[in-house]
């Protein structure tokens, strides 16, 4: 099972990606529609559209062994920044209503839950994930969220810099681990 | 009406098909005649008679409507297998529309159409049901066309044509619903059941394979016999009409009570208790299924036929039957068919009637949609069939969106209403909803509606934006690519229409990248390219892809590419890269036929410096470009790619790879010389951003430079001031104005080229290739070659362009004209960087960076053309903006140094040597020269008036300063001697003096030129100013340094000093003799001259104008003391109490000394003295056995107070003699050899005569005291000393005599002073020396 972090600045721009995989199994509860799909065409623009509909994670799903290294590189890492990107939507309409900071399971795409957590700075933190874990995600929410602002008590950093933190990066995934 | 719209189920399809030769716009005319039919009352269907066929027939009174949709196609032969399943689906009736004027045709018109029925529709198909054809007849004329079978003729000169064409549907949907009984009669037989109940998408029966009815003489399809006896009617055995008179009015009741059929309550359970018995009935007969799918199917067709009510208790059964039996998708169908009945009957109803408070009206009509979709999800279908899954992912989809379309309706029209159903029902999603274009007509602004116009219609429903999307995200899945590409695309593009609406625009990008690549792939794949492969390659957005085989190389035949839809699918394009942040037309097409228009300037302020906060996410945004260039190509659309890669590169270069720049360049300029050799005529404007950093223009070399000066300069010959002190006769020690008066405008020549410098810069990794350079500039015409040139990569690139002014004036340089290969040119300007523009510049940079790292707006609305929008705080005032300019002259003559008397331009001098060099000058223009004027510079000027300018120096220091640069130059000119003009091609010379000057090491000679009588026009006004050029001509000087003088002293004259001074002739020197006549008037001269040469050299020092001159030869190394008698002198009062003058005008500078008024005295008494002196003494030196010569300088020797003593001659003088008065009066000297010196006789009376000379100009009263010594052998009268003199008028004497008598031998000295009564100090001084014998 994998979850899919994204920090977006203001301007929709990532500053921090990151891709866990969690141990938890996952509890496939996929349509038997999703299974045995054609293969219908060769061109590259069905290729595509077969990775958009996230039609080539859902063959991943029946071959875990050979499958889950794939997840995070080459086509997939593209879709599941379209999936977050396009969460953004949601995101912004809820959070005007909202008077939260997280936003949990804000929208759903393909096998993708999106939860979200949104900074006063208007900084989104996006994490896509397939399995309900509202109260780990929330804590680990917290976590970056705190890392995130001591990383922006540096001066130079302003909320459009990506964050190269070594120690950031190491600190985001020991809690991910923690609680993902 | 689209499939996919919600109320499709109850729509009754109908498919219209041009028949015969009928011109496009006719069929259009009257199938939008037709199409205009949206829904025919119940009551206006005509009854069929016939018992059986009355089955689906309204009732005589009923109200409601059946729904109409018509399309022009029919479904693909793959989907016959839904005939049963959906048949709403299907077009059920067909109408032929034919166009024709003579009779003759109409038999032809006929066979036609039932042979294009017979096509459009598969052999043994169940639809359509019904058919006719309507021939439009033409013309004017009333010829009966007679009455053909199947054919309806509609004259042309029938009035209410619409009025017919209704009633004509009504008996076409009479027709169809008979037919639906039909159908449904050879269902209810058993083994009709079973054939329903064969497979998941079941198919009539053939007809074959219907048993034969037991009474062989009744046609098959009118009566099947058993069916009236064991329909699966709930009252078995009543006929059909009792049915329909018995059934409606137990629901009419029920439906008081509840809305909505609901779950078949008591009374229907009891009415349905019977159809148990008959199932068993049935099963006893030896069909072993259930009713469900036949009852559903009841259900669909009286939902088609308009009986909700019959349609809701027959799909009630239905799902009874079916929950049991798990035939989930069957179930599901049911459920829709049941959810859409509420909407159906409101929309009859025509008024909206919520009575429930507590549960919004349509919470029922969503349950049941989204059981069905649960269901459908759920479903597992055969493995068998191919077709299965595609079918059920269908359903599935459009299950989804019916839901998402009940929501958004209601949402979009504020609730439950006309609106809403409107929607639901008749317009579905092509209309943009009305309630949030605000009134005004859709246009491409109005479209994306504001956060408040979505949130009023929620607050409106209670429907969030985000239900609406959440139902819909779930037709997003793999199950996509179940369907074929059509159902494919027609649920993307719902889908995406649906997002857009909601304002979902990432989301809607997403979707359409779907819809685009299904799309695409239609497009590639069909094509007869091997398997577009060719396209494969182009790159994707999405690495990783599987390209499939690589193509073999051969020869491509390329068929003309129908272009159509190519506008649409770019558009598709740009859209998705906008919502992305990438402004693809961030480059735009020139125009084709104004090729060299270069674009209105707007470079000043469209390309910013200013690094502005990216927008967007880089790794997206750069894949959906790699998209769009791949779908351009694969279109193709070559001037497109270029665009987009051009586009993207411009937008996009801060964050992509070295390799993504150099392939999008690569791609731009592979698919603009393609598009060029197709013969596109479209040109894409320059892309590269402002290129162009600065632009100097490369200052003339020094001799070809002009130099503007006033015509005043010419009538004013002498100049008063040296030109050495040029710089200081500025009469402000700060003047602001010199500072800018060297900035003026730079001066070009005409018809002289001039170099233009300019600074392109190249932001990419790819050296950037332009294919034309040139300056764009106004005022005068200028000759210049564009330039092609690369840019390297990742740099700054200095060009120099070479322009040639053709006439006189004044000449601006606003920037430079760019073009890229395969573009069209861009001006791009370049200000002048004024504090102006640098403030204005300032000022917007000051605000980009007070607007970077703020994010007062987020998402979409941050996006880089977003935000000039927003900001409402502009900086309006225009500033005028200034460009390089420069002075065209007229064309100037030219000069050059033809040669010089100098070898290596070096001089050798001695010190104060005078010598000369012999310039000649060429000129080598057509021009002549007609004024010429020389000045001089050297190494020695600007130190001097470094120190002057300073100001540290005494006054005295600064006199001798100037002195020196003004009176002792290196080189000297007389003008006036000098030819000053030159015609084309001659030749002047020019002597130069030259003069050597201490610690000089280098010179530099002037030449300035010009024509400045220059023939012009009576009626012009004449110049103000001309301008010069100049030559310069540097000279090393060399001088050595030879005899210096030192120790000069001026002595006395002692009586002592005449009598020997015959003796020093005889030393040998070969200086004049002191002997002077009067020693009271003169003093002597000295000064010791040494040679630290190595040559020896004659020193001559001439006095007084030559009256006096003293020659020595000094030898190397040695010292000479030089002696002269110099004529004493006096300056007068006025004269030495002058202060000391400053040579320049020089703003007077406060002396800094602290020197009493005494001191000062004295200082200006030596300095009037010491230049009096040096004025008189000339010093010259001479080589020996040489021809050089030159003058001894004095300057560094210095006057002291005793030597002034000596030199300065006195106010009064006491001229002492001794005379006798022989018999005659006359007083005559006694026995004096000279003035000095008397012999008087022993023991005579004799006198001593005293003159007190007053040689001043003032009076004096003076007293005399006189002095014999020794006193004792002088015998005198009266007293010798206190003798009153009385006053003396200036230049007046006055006598006193003494007679005395000397009454020894010897020697006497006899001294006289006066001196004024009161003070110490002698005023006068007489002495003489008395010999008696």
């Amino acid at each position: 099972m994998s979850h899919h972090l994204f920090l977006l600045s203001p301007s929709d721009t990532p500053l921090y990606e990151l891709t866990h995989f969690s141990s938890r199994p996952v509890q496939n509860v996929s349509s038997p529609l999703a299974s045995n799909l054609p293969s219908w065409s060769t061109s590259a623009f069905a290729g595509t559209l077969t990775a958009l509909s996230g039609a080539s994670s859902a063959n991943q799903q029946y071959n875990p062994q050979g499958g889950s290294a794939r997840i995070g590189g080459g086509k997939d890492r593209h879709v599941i920044q379209m999936v977050a990107n396009a969460s953004l939507d949601v995101i912004e309409d809820v959070m005007r209503k909202e008077n939260l900071m997280y936003l949990k399971s804000v929208d759903k795409f393909n096998e993708w839950t999106v939860s979200a957590f949104v900074t006063p700075g208007n900084m989104k933190f996006v994490l896509l994930h397939e399995a309900r874990n509202d109260e780990g995600i929330k804590s680990f929410f917290m976590d970056v969220w705190e890392l995130y602002v001591k990383t922006m008590l540096n001066p130079f950093h302003t909320a459009h810099t990506p964050i190269r933190s070594a120690i950031f990066d190491a600190r985001v995934r020991a809690s991910a681990k923690k609680y993902l | 009406m689209d499939p996919l719209d919600f109320g499709s189920l109850a729509h009754i399809r109908i498919l219209l098909l041009p028949v015969g030769p009928i011109k496009r716009s006719d069929f259009e005319k009257w199938a939008y005649e037709i199409r205009s039919f949206e829904n025919i009352r119940l009551g206006d269907i005509p009854a069929d008679a016939r018992e059986e066929r009355a089955r689906f027939m309204p009732g005589p009174l009923a109200s409601g409507h059946i729904h109409l949709s018509f399309s022009y196609h029919s479904l693909p032969p793959s989907h016959a297998l839904l005939s049963l399943f959906r048949p709403s689906d299907f077009p059920l009736g067909v109408i032929g529309i034919a166009s024709c004027s003579e009779s003759h045709a109409m038999s032809s018109i006929q066979s036609q159409f039932s042979t294009l029925v017979k096509n459009t529709f598969q052999e043994g198909s169940a639809y359509p049901l019904a058919r006719n054809c309507f021939v439009f007849e033409e013309g004017e004329n009333d010829a009966n066309l007679g009455t053909h079978a199947g054919l309806v003729v509609i004259p042309g000169m029938m009035g209410n044509k619409k009025l017919y064409v209704g009633t004509l549907l009504a008996e076409l949907c009479s027709n169809i619903l008979a037919e639906f009984a039909t159908v449904i009669q050879a269902l209810e037989s058993p083994l009709g059941n079973e054939y329903l109940n064969a497979a998941l998408f079941p198919v009539l029966p053939p007809a074959s394979d219907m048993p034969k009815p037991i009474d062989n003489d009744i046609p098959m399809r009118s009566s099947l016999p058993p069916l009236p006896h064991q329909s699966s009617q709930p009252e078995l055995g009543t006929p059909v009409s009792l049915l329909r008179s018995k059934i409606p009015t137990p629901l009419i009741t029920k439906r008081n009570s509840s809305i909505g059929p609901g779950p078949p309550t008591s009374p229907y359970r009891q009415a349905s208790l019977p159809v148990q018995s008959s199932k068993k009935k049935l099963a006893t007969i030896g069909a072993v299924s259930s009713h469900g799918r036949l009852f559903k199917m009841l259900g669909d067709f009286f939902l088609l036929a308009g009986r909700t009510m019959d349609a809701s208790v027959w799909y009630n059964e239905a799902i009874a039957m079916l929950k049991g039996s798990q035939d989930n998708i069957w179930h599901a169908s049911a459920l829709e068919g049941l959810a859409i009945i509420p909407i159906l009957d409101a929309w009859s109803a025509e008024k909206t009637d919520i009575v429930d408070g507590e549960k919004e009206p349509w919470s029922d009509t969503g349950t049941k949609l989204s059981q069905a979709i649960d269901l459908y999800y759920r479903a597992t279908p055969p493995s068998d069939t191919e077709s299965g899954y595609a079918f059920v992912s269908w359903f599935y989809s459009r299950a989804v969106l019916r839901y998402t379309t009940l929501l958004y309706a209601i949402w979009s029209a504020k609730g439950w209403g006309q609106l809403a159903f409107a929607t639901l029902l008749n317009t579905g999603l092509g209309v943009f909803p009305p309630t949030l274009t605000n009134g005004a007509p859709s246009s491409q602004n109005a479209k994306r509606s504001s956060y408040g116009a979505f949130e009023r219609l929620t607050v409106a429903t209670g429907i969030t934006r985000g239900l609406i999307a959440d139902v819909l995200a779930q037709v997003h899945g793999p199950w996509l690519l179940h369907l074929g590409p059509n159902e494919r695309i027609s649920i993307l593009e719902h889908t995406a229409a649906i997002y857009g609406i909601l304002g979902y625009q990432r989301k809607e990008a997403y979707i359409l990248r779907e819809v685009l690549g299904c799309i695409l792939d239609m497009i590639v794949c069909s094509r007869d390219e091997t398997g577009g492969s060719r396209i494969a390659g182009a790159g994707l957005g999405i690495q990783g892809v599987d390209m499939g085989g690589t193509s073999q190389g051969s020869v491509g035949i390329r068929a003309n590419d129908s272009t159509e839809g190519n506008d649409s699918i770019l558009k598709l394009v740009k859209y998705i890269c906008q919502v992305h942040g990438v402004d693809l037309e961030a480059i735009k097409f020139g125009s084709a036929s104004g090729r060299p228009a270069s674009l209105p300037s707007q470079g000043i302020d469209g390309d910013l410096d200013v690094p502005q906060e990216p927008f967007g996410w880089p790794e997206l945004q750069i894949g959906i470009v790699r998209e769009a260039i791949a779908v351009a190509e694969a279109l193709p659309d070559y001037p497109s790619v270029a665009q987009f890669s051009l586009s993207a590169l411009k937008t996009l270069h801060l964050v992509m790879s070295q390799g993504d720049q150099h392939h999008l360049f690569n791609t731009a300029s592979k698919a603009l010389s393609t598009a060029k050799r197709r013969g596109d005529s479209r040109y894409i404007e320059y892309w590269s951003g402002q290129p162009v950093v600065s632009i100097e223009i490369l200052p003339l070399p020094l001799v070809r430079l002009p130099l503007e000066k006033p015509m005043s300069l010419l009538s004013r010959e002498d100049d008063n001031v040296p030109p050495v002190l040029v710089g200081m006769t500025d009469p402000f020690l700060y003047n602001p104005r010199r500072l800018t008066a060297g900035q003026g405008v730079m001066l070009l020549v005409q018809k002289e080229a001039f170099d233009v410098v300019i600074t392109l810069r190249n932001p990419f990794v790819f050296d950037l290739e332009l294919s034309s350079l040139s300056l764009s500039t106004t005022g005068v015409a200028i000759e210049t070659k564009p330039l092609a040139l690369i840019v390297p990569a990742n740099s700054f690139h200095p060009v120099t362009i070479t322009a040639l002014p053709l006439e006189s004036g004044q000449l601006t340089i606003r920037g430079c004209v760019v073009q890229a290969p395969g573009g069209a040119s861009k001006e791009f300007l370049l200000p002048l960087a004024t504090p102006d523009e640098e403030a204005r510049q300032e000022r917007r940079h000051s605000t980009m960076a007070c607007e970077n790292g703020r994010s007062k707006y987020f998402g979409l609305e941050a996006r880089p053309w977003e935000r000039p929008n927003h900001r409402t705080s502009v900086y309006t005032q225009k500033a005028d903006i200034k460009f390089l300019q420069c002075k065209i002259v007229s064309e100037q003559p030219l000069l050059r140094i033809r040669r010089t008397s100098l070898t290596h331009g070096a001089v050798m001098l001695y010190n104060g040597e005078k010598s000369s060099i012999r310039i000649t000058l060429e000129n080598v223009s057509a021009l002549p020269v007609d004024f010429l004027h020389l000045t001089f510079d050297d190494s020695t000027v600007a130190p001097a008036q470094q120190a002057l300018t300073e100001g540290e120096l005494s006054v005295f220091e600064t006199y001798e300063t100037e002195y020196d640069l003004i009176h002792r130059p290196l080189f000297v000119w007389d003008k006036k001697k000098s030819r000053q003009l030159a015609g084309p091609g001659e030749k002047v010379v020019l002597t130069v003096g030259c003069f050597g000057k201490l610690d000089c090491t280098s010179g530099t000679i002037h030449i300035s030129y010009a024509y400045c009588h220059r023939s012009q026009n009576h009626l012009e006004t004449p110049p103000e100013v001309f301008h010069t050029r100049q030559l310069s001509y540097p000279v090393l000087v060399t001088v050595y340094h030879m005899l210096e003088c030192h120790g000069l002293d001026i002595l006395p004259y002692t009586p002592d000093m005449i009598r020997y001074a015959g003796d020093d002739n005889k030393a040998g020197h070969t200086q004049t003799s002191l002997q002077v006549e009067n020693i009271e008037d003169w003093c002597i001269f000295s000064v010791e001259v040494r040679n630290t040469y190595g040559i020896p050299f004659e020193v001559t020092f001439e006095a007084d104008h030559r009256t006096s001159s003293a020659t020595a030869l000094v030898p190397p190394g040695s010292t000479t003391r030089v002696l002269l008698p110099l004529r004493r002198f006096r300056l007068s009062e006025e004269q030495i109490t002058q202060p000391i003058p400053t040579l320049s005008d020089r703003q007077f500078v406060v002396a800094k000394s602290n020197l009493s008024s005494q001191e000062e005295l004295v200082q200006r008494e030596l300095f009037w003295y010491r230049e009096e002196l040096l004025d008189r003494i000339r010093g010259s030196w001479k080589e020996t056995g040489g021809m050089r010569h030159g003058d001894l300088s004095l300057r560094q020797q210095r006057l002291t107070l005793p030597m002034l003593d000596v030199l300065q001659s006195e106010d009064i003088r006491v001229q002492l003699s001794v005379h006798s008065y022989s018999g005659d009066e006359n007083p005559a000297a006694v026995g004096s050899s000279n003035a000095s010196s008397f012999f008087p006789p022993l023991d005579e009376f004799v006198y001593l005569h005293a003159e007190v000379v007053n040689l001043s100009s003032k009076q004096f009263t003076l007293v005399l005291d006189m002095s014999i010594s020794p006193s004792e052998h002088v015998l005198y009268e009266g007293v010798l000393s206190g003798i009153p003199i009385g006053r003396i008028e200036g230049r007046s004497s006055r006598k006193y005599e003494i007679p005395l008598t000397f009454v020894a031998c010897g020697r006497f000295d006899v001294t006289a002073t006066a001196y004024i009564p009161g003070q110490k100090n002698s005023a006068g001084h007489g002495q003489i020396t008395v010999f008696v014998e």
